[in-house]
Order: C-alpha cells, then sequence, then structure tokens
C-alpha cells in the first residue's frame, strides 16, 4: 500500500481531493482498513507480498500464488485428516495391567451426560465441528470460484467461514493434550495412537489453509464473477 | 494519513469496501454497513460482566477432581497449578499458571480499560489501545487449555477403580467466562480506537 503518487504530503486539501478523485473514478479502487477506517489504494502486488495497514498493520491484502487451488487441496486435505482423525484412537492408558483406549470421539461421548454434556458440547463444537465447517464452507466457496461460475451463497458462506475463525481451537487442544499428558505421567503409561499423530498434522495443514486464504481476493474474486 | 470517515464515507467492516455516506449493504460482501458498529459498548460491557460474573466461580469452584482408588479429591485452578509446581513440572504450571490465571483476569481488566478509554476519551496513546486491542484479539482463544485439559482427563482416564477424573463444576463456569469475554473482545469496534485522534 503506497500512498497516493500525485500528493505533496504537506497538503492536506490535495490529498483530500485526490481521495475524492480516486474514490469516484473507481469506488473498488480505494479499500478502508476494517480495523481502523484508513483508507489505502488497493494495489494487485506480487504473490507473497503483503499489504499492512499503514496505521494499525492489519493484513489488507496477502495474495498467494494459486490461491484456489491451495486452499482448495488444503481444505480437503484437512477435512480428511479430521474424519481419518475421528476414527481412530486416540491415546492409551495402562496402569497395573488395566489398559484404556479411547478416541476423540469416544471422549466426547464419554462425557455427553448429566451437566458435562455443556463440556462435551465445547470440546466437539470448537475443536470438530468449527473447524470442519469452516473447511466445508471454503471448499464451497473457492470450489465455485474454481469453476468460473457464481456460487449463488458464496457471500454469506466466505463471510460465515470467516466469522467461525477465533472460534476453531484445534491448535490449543493440542497444547491441552500437552498439559493432560503431563498431568497423567506419574499415575498411568501413556501410548500415543494414530489419531494423535493425525492430529498434530492437522494442525499444521490447518494453519497452511488460514495462511493460503487471502480475504481481499477472495472478495474480490466473488464481486467481480457476481456482477 | 485520511480515513473513510473523514469523508463521510463508510468503509465495510467485514471487507473494507468503501461506499458513499447513506450506503445501506456492502456491494462486495452483503455484509450490513455502518458508519460504527450499533451498540458497540452496550453489546462489551454486556458480555464482559457475564464473563466476570463466571469467572469467580470459576476460581472458587474445583475445576478437576480425581479418584484414586475411590479417593476423591477436587481441584480449583491455582491448586491445580500449586500440584504442578510441587511435582517439578515447572513448565506446565507456568503455561497454565498464564493460561487460566492471569491472562483471563488481565484480559478482562485489559477490555474494561479499553472501553472506558474510549467512553470517556482518557488521554490513552491510540498506539497503545491498539496494542491492547490486538493482545486481547490474539490471546483469548488461549485461555480454553484447561478447559480440554479437564475433559481429555475425564473422557480419557478410566482406569476401572483405581484411577478416574470427574470434571468440576469450575470446569464449565470457567469455560462460559472465556466464551464470554471472547464476545466482549470481537463486539468492540476497533474503529473507536482511532476516532479522535489526529495524525500522529
Ligand atoms: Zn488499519
Ligand atoms: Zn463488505
Amino acid at each position: 500500500m503506497t500512498s497516493l503518487p500525485d500528493v505533496t504530503p504537506t497538503s492536506d486539501d490535495l490529498e483530500r481531493r485526490a481521495w475524492a478523485r480516486l474514490f469516484e473514478a473507481d469506488p473498488d479502487g480505494v479499500i478502508a482498513c476494517p480495523s481502523c477506517d484508513t483508507l489505502h489504494v488497493a494495489e494487485t502486488i506480487a504473490p507473497g507480498q503483503v499489504a499492512r495497514c499503514k496505521r494499525c498493520h492489519f493484513t489488507l491484502i496477502a495474495p498467494r500464488r494459486d490461491t484456489l487451488n491451495r486452499t482448495l487441496a488444503l481444505a480437503l486435505t484437512s477435512a480428511m485428516l479430521m474424519v481419518a482423525m475421528l476414527s481412530f484412537p486416540f491415546l492409551t492408558l495402562t496402569r497395573q495391567g488395566l489398559s484404556n483406549e479411547v478416541s476423540i470421539l469416544g471422549m466426547i461421548g464419554g462425557l455427553a451426560h448429566g451437566w458435562y454434556m455443556l463440556l462435551a458440547i465445547v470440546v466437539a463444537m470448537f475443536v470438530v465441528g468449527v473447524p470442519m465447517l469452516r473447511a466445508a464452507a471454503l471448499i464451497y466457496v473457492v470450489w465455485g470460484l474454481r469453476q468460473k461460475r457464481p456460487p449463488r451463497a458464496a457471500r454469506e458462506v466466505f463471510r460465515l467461514a470467516e466469522a467461525m475463525a477465533p472460534w476453531a481451537m484445534t491448535e490449543v487442544f493440542l497444547i491441552g493434550t500437552g498439559v493432560a499428558l503431563v498431568k497423567v505421567a506419574g499415575l498411568a503409561r501413556v501410548g500415543f495412537e494414530e489419531a494423535f499423530w493425525i492430529f498434530c498434522v492437522m494442525v499444521l495443514v490447518l494453519a497452511l489453509k488460514n495462511a493460503s486464504v487471502c480475504r481481499w481476493t477472495i472478495w474480490t474474486m466473488i464481486r467481480e464473477r457476481q456482477e | 494519513m485520511m480515513r473513510a470517515s473523514d469523508f463521510g464515507w463508510i468503509g465495510c467492516h467485514n471487507c473494507g469496501a468503501v461506499h458513499s455516506k447513506g450506503g445501506q449493504t456492502c456491494r462486495t460482501c452483503g455484509s450490513a454497513l455502518h458508519h460504527r458498529l450499533p451498540n458497540s459498548m452496550q453489546k462489551l460491557w454486556a458480555w464482559l460482566l457475564t464473563g466476570i460474573f463466571f469467572l469467580i466461580p470459576a476460581n472458587l469452584y474445583p475445576l478437576l477432581s480425581n479418584e484414586i482408588f475411590g479417593h476423591e479429591e477436587g481441584h480449583t485452578i491455582l491448586e491445580g497449578i500449586l500440584l504442578f509446581a510441587q511435582s517439578g513440572d515447572y513448565l506446565v504450571a507456568g503455561v497454565i499458571f498464564l493460561a487460566s490465571f492471569v491472562i483471563p483476569f488481565f484480559k478482562v481488566a485489559v477490555i474494561a480499560t479499553l472501553a472506558l478509554s474510549i467512553q470517556h476519551g482518557w488521554q490513552l496513546s491510540p498506539r497503545l489501545r491498539h496494542v491492547l486491542y490486538e493482545f486481547v484479539e490474539f490471546i483469548g482463544r488461549w485461555s480454553m487449555i484447561d478447559v480440554f485439559v479437564v475433559a481429555l482427563l475425564t473422557g480419557l482416564v478410566h482406569l476401572g477403580a483405581i484411577l478416574a477424573f470427574l470434571p468440576g463444576a469450575g470446569a464449565i463456569c470457567f469455560a462460559l467466562s472465556v466464551i464470554c469475554t471472547m464476545l466482549s473482545a470481537q463486539a468492540l469496534d476497533a474503529k473507536l480506537i482511532w476516532d479522535g485522534v489526529t495524525n500522529e
């Protein structure tokens, strides 16, 4: 985000007029930072580069090479990993000959009675539900954009996907697993099962997926395809 | 640096598209347009007070009980941290101390300070307010660590009569408190932080 080239920064009035001209010529040539309202010129920048807000450093534009395919691939991978993770055992505990093997679904199911249900809902939502819904929403939007066919509900679905972002807590759950392991370390022997390793990979894939989405690029595509 | 509001324009809170005065819906993303989010401060305070309301029992009631050979013992958040420290797991004790004790209280204090400084025009530098806002936005979800620990231990550890964990009432209060304070931080319109600030 460079400042306007034809503006002398000393003159407030000139800058004002320049912005007004720019906005009149093309309202989409201007971005107001969603976080602080500062105006920027919308410019296409090279993939891999990041344009941040001059005032608050909010990421405005961060295009990726091949963003649609990359996002689609990562979102599909994360969904498949989630399904695999849910169908395998997560950890095994052994003590004095007694052994207990639990999957994430088993853990949620085991909690789902009485008021423990609230805890089960929290885990099911933030660790499994929201990340999956978000991946599904992204797949829907990106798939539609790749087909050059404007997906009818793309705007609503992408807005929903973005709103869900703070509530996807897979990486927090992974740290929680570490803490829980320390807590039982002295009490029982712990074995890591398939689902644990799948979960670790999934956290990584989800992080890569989040980094491959440039909001501005997607919004611009949605707007242009819907016109 | 000029802002959309300097021209009476409306910048979409969701995607940043700029609209002229009087716009209702964003042409790009379809969100409702607002100069500043309506009732931002009322929502913030409502969620924050609810969060504080749950934070108190979250610290007074046991988070987790363990049942070793039929002997049940409950621990609050602070007692759990002490247990880790006593057994020499200082790293874990430190992480939980930060995530479950320091951050929840600090976060509530920061949101309240931000809100009061905006509402009463306190002379906090917008730069500082912005750093505080970023911190609260980033850190919110990490307080959930302890809730997940409780869920994992309860669901995972069922070794007959030898060893079992049971969630305490504190766990659900704590989870609700974290959710409420996250909603409180989200209710804040960050654009308010920079309003009435002349160029630095
Ligand atoms: Zn900004
Ligand atoms: Zn918008």
